[in-house]
């Protein structure tokens, strides 16, 4: 396991009494990745996270952080933002970053100098004396990602970065992470939301079950997945009929005809066939696959759903000093 | 600063710095010197209650009077304020310490019945401090078959007690009378009785007895009062190891800890803040105490600062503080481990109570000997116990003045020790459980049934 590579993973399995949450996983961060982990609830994400950082023994297999297994030492070039926020309430917020720094090895004076930068540069220098019970769930969750960022980390593991957030917010974190992309780090983070992930990662790594079903660049994700063409026609006209003639099988929605294409096939075949057969088009747009089909098509379809319709019902939280 | 001491200071300053911490610091002494100073105060603030005897004679009425001036006699009260006259109101006997103050009045009226309202309240009789109600009234019956004590308080059996000790002797002085024996020959044996003198055994011999001194009960009233604050110490700050605890656990913050500090850090950590914490307390209890005495000595008799001193110096003893400081340690890193372990099991303050109860039985036990001690501190019960481990820290200090054999305070402190460390592991193990897996109180029933022959569970990797 090379001591340049963030995390291996090899193998790795995690049972809970009978219950096998992570099921021989393989995973490699390369320095320098953004990777973004997918995947329904209960999929295992947590948990190979968990065992990424040594915070669970996987019950068989191994893992690595650059090349070790996770110790202390290892462990103070990881940045950490668990699934489950939780901070300490009596404390203000440059407190608390202060002590996370400290904890991962910074002076009491470096970490107090940083914990200011990082307030100042997120625009959160006025809350910085607000003790954690006065701020808002947003503006908490805010300070806990920069508790995770403190100590300049190498490799930030963000589990659920984005649950909670409302869209600016959310808006605001991917461009830290950007920025902390740009700065040299490497980054995993888990979600349930594909938007997060298309315009973020180069990587991505799905779970379903506890299984790893996909682990590869973003566009070989979307290659997995037929483009299609959505085409709308004057109504009563049976467009499935006319491109079947020519090899094309499309079906109607809502009167939006969409055309499945195959990896040899361009959009300007359909478009010609169409016209051929006197198609009365109104509108022809080629779509591209998105994560969110790769999604589906990899994970159960239940499955997916659930993980869907979360989506839809983001649980916004707003900022400022409640 | 390493993970474990930046734990404890966050922990440390965490509970300093709340209002709660600084507010059972003032007001504990404060409390308990109310406590202590509350029968006192009591006893000294009771109104003097009023009795009057019925007898044809004025013979029990003497004998009453006789008892009631011997008492007084015997408390530490200068003879000249003693003075008592059988009707004249004014003239009182100074109770011993903690008791009432009696006053014999005459009677106001001969016949039970007219009694009644005067022992009820509804009439009051007249007192040099005005009316007041009769507390009893004590009936010599002709026949001599009994004598009727009337009260409506049941409760208070001072003056029960009396009347029965004042009869006593009468009864003696009738048969030794009716045998013709002089009264004065009777008082005569009373006053050549011997006193009995307390003497403590020294070197094995009997050369080397001398006085019981305080020098002599210092260590006693020392090793009693030691194995309470240890007590209470441990009472008080083990809960602030409870909420820490419930706090971080509901708060979810165990795993960005346990990605900056070992487990057993953080434990460390967290144990070592509220040692810290105990600590303040004691420098804050025992300077402000020292500060006290510093600044009122000049005010206070020589015997008094006299006593203060040879307590001092016998916590000072070596064979006493040692043990002490050890027991004081030990015994808060096993009970400190079992709450620290408890409150990560539980999210809420009301799940911590179910789990509770039975540790607060188990630190009841050793109070409940505290209360034996003061009695005889060789009871086979204080013995006992002793050896159980989780009651040695306390019991062990109890032990000390008596100059337990030297192998049984190695034995016992290595047994504490032991457990000590058995009771780490296994805190840590359920601290684990319950801070990384997120076990709960349904758990612990599931891990005893594992205990149970045939139920061991099946390792993961087994079936993978």
């Amino acid at each position: 396991m090379g001591k340049d590579t963030p995390l291996e993973i090899r193998e790795a399995s995690k049972w809970f009494g009978d219950f096998c949450a992570v099921d021989s996983l393989n995973l490699t961060v390369e320095a320098g990745d953004i990777v973004g982990f997918l995947g329904p609830n209960g999929a295992g994400k947590s948990t190979s996270l968990r065992m990424a950082l040594g915070v669970l023994a996987p019950d068989q297999g191994q893992v690595a952080l650059y090349g070790k297994p996770p110790d202390l030492a290892t462990l103070r070039r990881v940045g950490f933002l668990p699934e489950e926020r939780g901070l300490y309430k009596r404390m203000t917020a440059r407190q608390i970053i202060t002590y996370f720094a400290r904890l991962k090895g910074l002076g009491h004076r470096a970490a107090r100098t940083r914990a200011d930068d990082l307030l100042e540069a997120l625009g959160l220098q006025a809350f910085g004396r607000h003790k954690i019970s006065r701020l808002s769930k947003g503006m908490a969750q805010k300070v806990q990602i920069l508790t995770a960022l403190a100590h300049q980390p190498d490799f930030l593991i963000l589990d659920e970065p984005f649950s909670g957030l409302d869209p600016v917010n959310q808006q605001a974190l991917e461009s830290l992470i950007v920025s902390e992309h740009q700065r040299g780090a490497t980054v995993i983070f888990s979600t349930h939301v594909m938007e997060h992930a298309e315009r973020l990662c180069e990587t991505i790594v799905m779970m379903a079950q506890g299984r790893k079903v996909f682990d590869g660049p973003l566009q070989a994700a979307l290659r997995t997945v037929r483009r299609s063409v959505r085409i709308e026609v004057s109504e009563g006209f049976d467009l499935a009929a006319c491109l079947a003639q020519h090899g094309f099988r499309a079906h109607a929605d809502d009167g939006i005809w969409r055309v499945g294409l195959a990896a040899d096939q361009d959009p300007q075949d359909i478009l010609r066939a169409a016209i051929g057969a006197g198609a009365p088009i109104t509108s022809f747009q080629p779509e591209g696959a998105r994560l969110r089909d790769v999604f589906v098509s990899l994970v159960s379809a239940p499955e997916a759903d659930d993980v869907l319709s979360q989506k839809r019902e983001p649980d916004y939280a707003g900022g400022g000093v409640s | 600063m390493s993970g474990l001491l930046l734990v404890a200071r966050r922990d440390y300053l965490g509970y300093v710095t709340a209002w709660g911490f600084w507010l059972g610091l003032l007001l504990t002494p404060l409390i308990l010197g109310v406590f202590m100073l509350t029968p006192v105060l009591a006893a000294s603030s009771q109104p003097a209650r009023y009795f009057t005897v019925i007898d044809t004679d004025n013979s029990f009425s003497r004998a009453m009077q006789a008892e009631l001036a011997d008492r007084a006699g015997s408390s530490s009260l200068p003879p000249a304020e003693l003075s008592v006259a059988i009707g004249d109101p004014a003239s009182q006997v100074s109770p011993p310490l903690l008791l009432p103050e009696f006053i014999m009045v005459p009677p106001p009226a001969i016949e039970p019945e007219a009694l009644a309202p005067y022992l009820s309240g509804e009439m009051l009789i007249a007192t040099p401090e005005g009316p007041r109600p009769l507390f009893a009234a004590l009936i010599v019956s002709d026949d001599e078959g009994s004598i009727q004590y009337l009260s409506e308080n049941m409760q208070a059996q001072a003056l029960l007690d009396i009347a029965r000790a004042a009869e006593r002797k009468l009864a003696e002085e009738r048969v030794f009378a009716a045998a013709g024996v002089s009264s004065r020959l009777i008082e005569d044996a009373r006053s050549a009785r011997r006193d009995v003198v307390a003497q403590r055994m020294r070197s094995g011999t009997l050369s080397g007895a001398s006085d019981v001194t305080l020098q002599d009960r210092a260590p006693f009233i020392v090793s009693i009062a030691l194995a309470f604050v240890l007590w209470f110490l441990v009472f008080s700050v083990v809960n602030y190891l409870l909420m820490g605890t419930i706090e971080e656990r509901s708060n979810k913050i165990f795993d960005s800890l346990l990605t900056s500090v070992r487990l057993p850090q953080l434990l460390a950590g967290k144990l070592l803040a509220v040692l810290l914490l105990s600590l303040t307390l004691i420098a804050f209890w025992s300077g402000g105490s020292t500060l006290l005495t510093w600044a009122v000595s000049n005010r206070l008799p020589p015997d008094v600062l006299n006593q203060l001193s040879i307590l001092g110096a016998a916590v000072l003893k070596p064979m006493m503080l040692g043990p002490a400081l050890l027991s004081f340690l030990l015994g808060y890193l096993i009970y400190g481990a079992l709450f620290l372990a408890l409150g990560s099991l539980c999210d809420t303050i009301q799940e911590a109570q179910t789990l509770m109860t039975p540790l607060i039985i188990l630190l009841m036990v050793p109070l409940f000997m505290l209360t034996i001690a003061m009695d005889d501190v060789g009871s086979p019960a204080i013995y006992g116990l002793s050896w159980v481990p989780l009651f040695t820290p306390f019991l062990l200090i109890l032990r000390m003045p008596a100059e337990p054999p030297l192998w049984e305070v190695v034995a016992q402190l290595g047994l504490m020790v032991l457990t000590t460390y058995a009771i780490l592991r296994l805190a840590t193990r359920v601290y684990r459980a319950g801070a990384v897996h997120g076990a709960g109180l349904g758990d612990v029933g599931v891990w005893f049934k594992r205990l149970l022959p045939g139920r061991a569970r099946t390792k993961p990797n087994d079936r993978a």
